[in-house]
């Protein structure tokens, strides 16, 4: 297992799980994760894009990082979008990325919004899955599921196993599914795979690295 | 039945108050919201062997919800990803609701009296002209006891013909016959308890993790309570189980035979062994060696043991040296003595486990056998945290076809048509004249389907399984279903499959909760259930479905019982009173949640042969293994050789294929394919490849491919970095996808003395697609 660990996840506790609790307290529930991706507070953007303010401008709409996906993963933004619209990006819960070795969608963009130099697909960040339903999620409740692990594409670097004890039963573990977010690359597969009507592990915008003030 | 049913639902509540209590997840109001109205009815789990238990809930006639069933000891309220869906695979949308006959290339619909009519006169036709052996029935270790006791009643007692085999021969057989040579008893000493108290867990080509979810997540428990307990993985593939194992031995296919010699080479030469053991309870024995691989049709073997010292066996094993060993497997000579020397450690609990990797091997039995060796030579055995254990894939692989013996060779309680007394016991059971079960077994589940290829069997009713998708070299066999010429293929299922495909008449069947039953899960725990649902439409039971082709020949005598099941029940109790496998009254059955047998004066047995478990074993005996009369209450150690695979990979054909399963997926996909979410959790099967051997062919993940054997071809995505990881010179592919029929690819080459094919070890070659 690779070195992970408490600080990790207490980063992502507190990074993300905490403002998520907060905007669960404030009642902002279905604007967060229960509409479409972009009703998250981002979009999904294909493999290498740049950042969003940035890809917003280079962006010429043309369409071609579509056309590369050979499984339909990208679409284009409606007029929802706004200032956004005719812009591509995934819907992971409909497609995913599917990450192709050789990267298609990006090596076709003409405009430098997607990065076509990007030659590892471990190097990607299009964003950061989150367990974002503990509650519902069904290892998290001890049974055997951990689909969202075994179908994550960085399997055992991305997402691994956390075994506790299952004071329930007695006799059993938790095999908990844990995102480490320094592999994940955001991809989707893992929301497009869980097994829930609405999916409990989604892809967020990965929160920007803080200012510490302590050492690790 | 109705007091029974009471007092059920009694404890039901009792067991939902303490599961609730130790639930802090659940939120009482939801519950009790989402309850009302429901009534809940106990059920083992459909899917594997390891009988998990639920609680069904069910309202207006259909199931809305399951649960894990706290007061279940298999699995105390948890559930794998496959059960927690199992309020719907009844409910897929193409479930078959009527009878259908073929009219030219159409189905069409049909009454039942029309299908019955139509199958009666085919058998009656068929029996007439080529004798009783021209018609069969195979079925499944998901066939309820009631079930397979029914088929077997019929075809052995009433038609005249040992045809009948269980699809459990694909999987479990080599472990029966492990269990028979060694022990002349079928089934484990052991149970899982021994994964709570035992802290050295030696698994061979088991994928636990994934084909035994919730055992897995007991044993994983264990470890987390106790910093002893060592996982040691042995396979040849990197699964989800080698990922969370303390060590993972990867070995050449085909290897484990001489792995195990050379474990026993270290224990014997480095005098290990627990001498004392070996002088009170082990006999030794050698067989034919060079034994052959089943692949001729109408292949025939019959072993001839002779009895040997110890000392000759210690002559066996010389040339089972680690560092020959090391050579032959790929796993270095010192890891070997190392794990010789944790099998041996006095200090330790060590327990084996094994699964698919075992059995579907062509020298199945033979590993069966060199595992339980290092057992026996250890004394490491018949003790609470220490015993050799076969999971069981099916959920009544052990309960109808292993202890009702749906086999051609086998008769109830480890009982065999060979036998006279057997038969003469079976015949006065059933109340049928002496001599009317024939004493020749005919063919085993691969002889059966090339009989029905080349013509010998003209009719073949499968009921609540696949084989056409299952069978290894599926080309042949399903060709030759459709060959015509007078052969006639039936197929009771409650969804078209790959079998219904090739069928001339479809009968649609109920399934799991819409009948009652019983299932024997691996660890000889008895579990029955009463039906909780309707069927759709005009599905029924395959047990009716029996009974009735039975009236129509003729046979309706033997079936002569108002409560069906109840009566059958106490019938077959008969066969096992006082052999080792007494099975409870059937009321007992309807309150516990399970029994291990044997269960006598209403308690089970947590350990076989061992003095104050088994009220067989006599004070002061200890240890008796009292099933093998002939060899005076001892076990047998086999001398049994190293001898290579039947096909091994070469220039043309460079890389071994292994299939298997996967969590999400269950057998060939037929009910979990039903259910969107597991469909969508893992929708297709992918090519594991080694990154490697990827680069040097230039192919990339996810790229498709063309895998081919000699008998088959297929195309699917590769997949480079998945949950398992395949070494080098090796492939993988799951057998779930009925798109991609991974067993035309799979040699039918069988172990010679279990019958059981070999799906584990073919040779393929790939290439781009």
């Amino acid at each position: 297992m690779p070195q992970t660990g408490v600080t990790r996840r207490r980063f992502l506790k507190d990074g993300v799980l905490m403002p998520l609790a907060l905007a669960l307290a404030g009642g902002s529930i279905s604007a967060l994760f229960l509409r479409s991706a972009d009703a998250r507070g981002f979009y999904l953007r294909p493999p290498g894009a740049v950042e969003e303010g940035r890809f917003l401008g280079a962006c010429i709409k043309c369409g071609k990082c579509a056309q590369a996906c050979p499984y339909n993963s990208i679409r284009m933004a409606g007029a929802d979008a706004g200032i956004g619209i005719g812009t591509p990006h995934i819907i992971a819960r409909q497609e995913p990325c599917r990450l192709c070795p050789d990267i298609p969608c990006a090596k076709v963009c003409p405009s430098g919004a997607l990065d076509a130099k990007l030659e590892n697909v471990e190097k990607i960040r299009m964003g950061t899955a989150v367990i974002v339903d503990r509650e519902n999620c069904l290892s998290l409740r001890g049974l055997r599921c951990e689909v969202c692990y075994r179908q994550c594409p960085l399997i055992d670097k991305a997402i691994t196993i956390e075994a506790r004890h299952n004071p329930r039963t007695g006799v059993h573990s938790i095999m908990e599914p844990v995102v480490h977010r320094d592999k994940c690359v955001g991809c989707g597969i893992c929301e497009n795979a869980c097994v829930r009507d609405k999916p409990v592990i989604v892809v967020m915008k990965s929160p920007p690295l803080q200012k510490d003030y302590y050492e690790f | 039945m109705e007091l029974s049913r009471r007092d059920f639902l009694k404890a039901s509540a009792a067991a939902a108050a303490f599961a609730a209590a130790g639930a802090p997840l659940m939120l009482t109001g939801e519950v009790d919201a989402a309850e009302a109205g429901i009534k809940w009815g106990k059920a083992p789990c459909r899917f594997c062997g390891t009988g998990c238990g639920v609680l069904v809930g069910v309202k207006d006639n259909k199931i809305v919800a399951t649960k894990g069933d706290p007061a279940a000891p298999v699995n105390r309220g948890l559930n794998c990803i496959k059960g927690y869906f199992l309020s719907k695979i009844l409910y897929g949308k193409d479930r078959l609701t009527k009878p259908l006959i073929r009219k030219g290339n159409k189905m069409v619909e049909a009454s039942w009296d029309e299908a019955m009519t139509l199958i009666a006169g085919k058998f009656k036709e068929s029996i007439d002209k080529y004798g009783p052996d021209s018609v069969a029935i195979y079925g499944s270790g998901q066939w309820t006891v009631f079930e397979g006791y029914a088929a077997s009643k019929l075809f052995k007692g009433g038609i005249g013909t040992n045809n009948i085999e269980p699809n459990a021969r694909l999987c479990m057989a080599s472990a029966v016959t492990g269990f028979m040579t060694t022990f002349a008893s079928d089934e484990p000493m052991g149970c899982y308890d021994d994964l709570d108290l035992g802290d050295t867990y030696f698994l061979w080509g088991a994928n636990m993790a994934e084909c035994h979810p919730v055992l897995f997540s007991r044993l994983i428990d264990n470890r987390l309570k106790n910093p002893k307990v060592k996982i040691i993985d042995f396979g040849t593939r990197h699964t989800r189980t080698s990922q969370m194992a303390d060590k993972y031995i990867k070995f050449n296919p085909q290897t484990d035979l001489a792995l195990l010699n050379a474990i026993a080479h270290v224990i014997v030469k480095e005098k290990l062994y627990d001498e004392t053991f070996i002088k009170n309870h082990v006999v030794f024995k050698k067989g034919k060696t060079n034994i052959g691989y089943g692949l001729e049709d109408k292949f025939k073997f019959t072993d001839d043991p002779k009895p040997m010292t110890f000392d000759e066996y210690k002559e066996f094993l010389k040339e089972y040296t680690p560092e020959y060993v090391a050579k032959l497997s790929g796993v270095p000579a010192a890891t070997i003595v190392e794990m010789a020397h944790l099998y041996a450690d006095k200090s330790r609990k060590v327990n084996s486990l094994w699964t698919m990797g075992f059995n579907q091997h062509t020298r199945g039995t033979w590993v069966n056998n060199l595992a339980y060796n290092v057992h026996l030579l250890t004394g490491k055995i018949c003790k609470p945290g220490e015993n050799p254990m076969s999971l069981t894939g099916q959920p009544s692989a052990c309960g109808t076809a292993r202890e009702v013996g749906t086999f051609t060779h086998r008769l109830p309680a480890d009982m065999v048509v060979t036998n006279p007394d057997h038969r003469a016991k079976a015949e006065k059971i059933w109340g049928i004249p002496a001599g009317k079960v024939p004493a020749k077994p005919t063919y085993n589940a691969t002889e059966m389907f090339r009989a029905l290829d080349r013509g010998d069997i003209k009719v073949v009713w499968t009921q609540v399984t696949n084989p056409f998708q299952s069978l290894p070299n599926l080309n042949r066999y399903r060709k030759g279903a459709r060959k015509g010429d007078g052969r006639f293929v039936i197929v009771s299922d409650m969804y078209p499959t790959k079998s219904t495909e090739v069928a001339d008449v479809i009968l649609p069947s109920a399934s799991w909760v819409e009948k009652e039953g019983v299932f024997g899960n691996a660890e000889r725990r008895t579990q029955q259930w009463f039906k909780q649902v309707d069927p759709p439409g005009e599905a029924r039971n395959d047990l009716w479905q029996t009974i009735e082709l039975a009236k129509r020949l003729g046979h309706g005598n033997l079936f002569p019982y108002k409560y069906v099941e109840k009566e059958i029940w106490e019938e077959y109790r008969k066969f096992n009173e006082g052999e080792g496998k007494d099975l409870a009254p059937y009321e007992a059955y309807t309150k516990a949640r399970g029994l291990r047998w044997p269960v006598i004066n209403g308690k089970e047995t947590l350990y076989r042969y061992a003095e104050g478990y088994d009220p067989y074993v006599k004070a002061g005996e200890g240890i008796k293994f009292y099933k093998n009369k002939k060899d005076g209450g001892k076990a047998v150690i086999w001398a049994r050789p190293y001898e290579p695979a039947p096909e091994v990979p070469d220039k043309a054909y460079p890389f071994w294929l292994c299939t298997g399963r996967v969590l999400e997926h269950w057998h060939t996909g037929t009910m979990t394919g039903r259910v969107p979410e597991l469909k969508r959790a893992y929708p297709a099967a992918v090519c594991e490849m080694n990154p490697e051997d990827a680069k040097k062919l230039g192919i990339k993940h996810l790229q498709k491919v063309k895998i081919s054997s000699r008998r088959g071809t297929i195309i699917l995505p590769v997949d480079l970095n998945g949950r398992g990881k395949a070494e080098k010179g090796n492939v993988f592919v799951a057998f779930f996808d009925e798109n991609k029929l991974i067993n035309e690819l799979c040699i039918d080459a069988y172990c010679p003395i279990s019958g059981e094919p070999d799906y584990k070890k073919c040779a393929v070659k790939v290439e781009k697609a």
